[in-house]
């Protein structure tokens, strides 16, 4: 399939400051990329170079078959993550204004259906609430119907409604064949929009694919959570291994344990097992592993291994340890 | 869309931004207007004494003019650009058809509505509260128009290497203020230590001064410049370095972080 955004290699530094190391992803024609990981890791940096509008140091990028800064503006579709345009337009004029600078540009009242801003159209962008002012933000970004689209945090301050809107929005427009790049922190988001997502970390691209082969490959096994004072040492004698939940599951460690490996079927085992034992809980929950366990997991990995190169002496030659682990692949 | 379609679009957002900016717009017009009022209706000139404002009060018109024409210009291109590096709208501009030149001019063409509007309330005033006897001559409309363009060159690179709207501002009162006075616009070269000319040759402002002065000060003794008409090459002095202050500036907008 062709490559409508290529990038090879592409490294960037500020200062001391690795924002891309070795960077490489393509993407297909009509397909939805997902950048996911820790804040600093590098998304903002990579959509940039991206776009043209930061020069990496080294390496290539290629969008619609041309470098970033030759290529055809009229098919390219950019929201800049922190982008605040003028707040004495209102929303139509706004998007009128984004739209006047295009060749062939769209209806700004057609596009302000697409976000969902019609009853909003005469308001100052100023006076919008933070997430209609992103969806007009998004809606720039539509006003030329681009063939290509990049959009850094689309939803950051949406309301769970208007995310909704914007999700159908860029489904439709991956149905129509337009190739869409997102950065996002939301793995609910990016599981439901990518047809890839790539995880960024400290500067790399430390896993790209299906969401689904990504959960299957780094994502671990089901789990079923039991709210309970009890330490995992009160459940020595189940059939399944047994330990406490991973942080960043919205509760503190000592308040859960997590069963893993069990099959839906078998819950009933571990409810006589706690009855039976007088374990005393609150409640049950049974997952299986999402994108945010791939995040976790990939992501506490490359901090860990950040840590061990800073605790090593080794923390400033990033670079140095990559091109290393290429010669070595070579 | 064509060229002129992206400066139209560029041009109406930037009049409708500033024109509901209220408190921008009152104090565009207040600062000549009070400046008027002080230097010209109550201190007042005095042909016959020594000091500042010994020469007719036509002789001023050049200065109050330079007010507008450089302070504004200055003040909010440097602002401008810095608000649109600050809320990343360059970002999103360098991925539109929308060139950098471009940009700037739909910029100076909102500025030389404003400034055309605040020079003819100027005038007026001149006229009315100083007695001032100018000619109306066209060549005020090019002198003006190319004193915007050039300061709104100034202006631009002023915005894009000072790193904050703050700083810009500070930046543009820091050079404007020394320029306003020493580029013959309330100050005769006369009273200026001689090894200040160079100096004064280099601004920008010395030749709007002199253009104006020439063009509507009859008794004016604006030299002629190799031969030619003082009006007329002051105007063409002004509009070489208008052409490079505007590609300068153009070239000093950000595309990139």
């Amino acid at each position: 399939m062709e490559a409508v955004v290529e990038a090879t290699d592409l490294e960037k530094t500020y200062g001391e400051t690795v924002a891309l190391s070795r960077a490489s992803l393509s993407v297909a024609r009509g397909e939805v990329f997902a950048l996911i990981g820790p804040n600093g890791a590098g998304k903002t940096t990579l959509v940039r170079a991206l776009t043209g509008t930061t020069e990496p140091d080294s390496g290539s990028a290629r969008i619609l078959g041309a470098s970033p800064a030759a290529v055809d503006r009229d098919r390219l579709g950019v929201l800049p993550q922190e982008f605040s345009p003028p707040g004495r337009l209102s929303a139509r004029e706004l998007l009128a204004y984004y739209a006047g600078l295009y060749d062939d540009a769209r209806d700004p009242d057609d596009v302000l259906a697409d976000v969902g801003l019609v009853d909003a159209g005469g308001t100052w962008y100023e006076d919008l609430s933070g997430g209609q002012q992103r969806r007009a933000c998004v809606g720039s970004t539509l006003v030329n119907d681009p063939d290509l689209l990049f959009l850094d945090e689309p939803t950051t301050g949406i309301d769970p409604a208007g995310r909704r809107t914007v999700w159908r929005l860029i489904e439709d427009l991956a149905d129509a064949g337009t190739t869409v790049v997102l950065t996002t922190h939301d793995m609910a988001e990016a599981e439901r929009l990518a047809d890839r997502v790539g995880l960024l970390a400290d500067g790399s691209l430390v896993a790209q694919g299906p969401p689904e082969a990504l959960v299957r490959d780094h994502g671990g096994s089901s789990r079923l959570t039991i709210e309970t004072a009890a330490a995992p040492d009160a459940f020595a004698d189940l059939a399944y291994p047994v330990e406490r939940p991973e942080r960043g599951r919205n509760r503190t460690p000592d308040s859960a344990v997590v069963v893993r490996e069990i099959d839906p079927a078998a819950i009933g085992t571990v409810v006589d097992y706690l009855e039976e034992r007088e374990i005393e809980y609150t409640e049950l929950s049974w997952a299986e592993p999402d994108l945010e366990d791939v995040y976790l997991t990939l992501a506490d990995a490359t901090e860990r291994e950040r840590t061990d190169r800073l605790e090593s002496g080794d923390g400033g030659d990033r670079g140095g340890s990559n091109l290393a682990q290429s010669g070595e692949t070579a | 869309m064509s060229r002129m379609g992206r400066v139209r679009a560029e041009t109406t957002a930037g009049w409708r931004s500033f024109i509901r900016r209220r408190t921008a717009v009152f104090f565009t017009f207040f600062f000549p207007v009070i400046l008027i009022v002080i230097f010209g209706a109550l201190i007042r000139t005095d042909p016959t004494g020594e000091g500042l404002f010994t020469e007719p009060a036509a002789y001023y018109v050049p200065g109050y003019l330079a007010v507008v024409v450089l302070f504004t210009p200055l003040s909010r291109m440097g602002s401008e650009v810095a608000r649109h590096r600050e809320g990343s709208r360059f970002e999103k501009l360098a991925t539109t058809p929308l060139t950098r030149p471009e940009w700037l001019l739909a910029q100076t063409a909102v500025n030389a509505a404003i400034i055309g509007l605040a020079s003819l309330l100027i005038l007026g005033l001149v006229v009315l509260l100083t007695g001032a006897q100018i000619a109306f001559s066209p060549l005020l409309v090019p002198y003006i128009l190319i004193g915007v363009i050039c300061f709104c060159g100034v202006g631009a690179m002023l915005g894009s290497y000072t790193d904050s709207q703050d700083g810009a501002v500070a930046a543009s009162n820091a050079i404007g203020l020394p320029l306003l006075f020493l580029s013959e616009t309330f100050i005769s070269l006369s009273q200026l230590p001689g090894w200040f000319e160079p100096l004064v040759n280099l601004s920008p402002l010395t030749y709007f001064a002199r253009g104006v002065r020439a063009a509507t000060y009859t008794d004016a003794t604006t030299p002629a410049v190799a031969g030619v008409d003082p009006a007329l090459a002051n105007l063409g002095i002004l509009t070489a370095l208008a052409v490079v202050a505007f590609a300068l500036g153009a070239r000093s907008i950000p595309r990139t972080d």
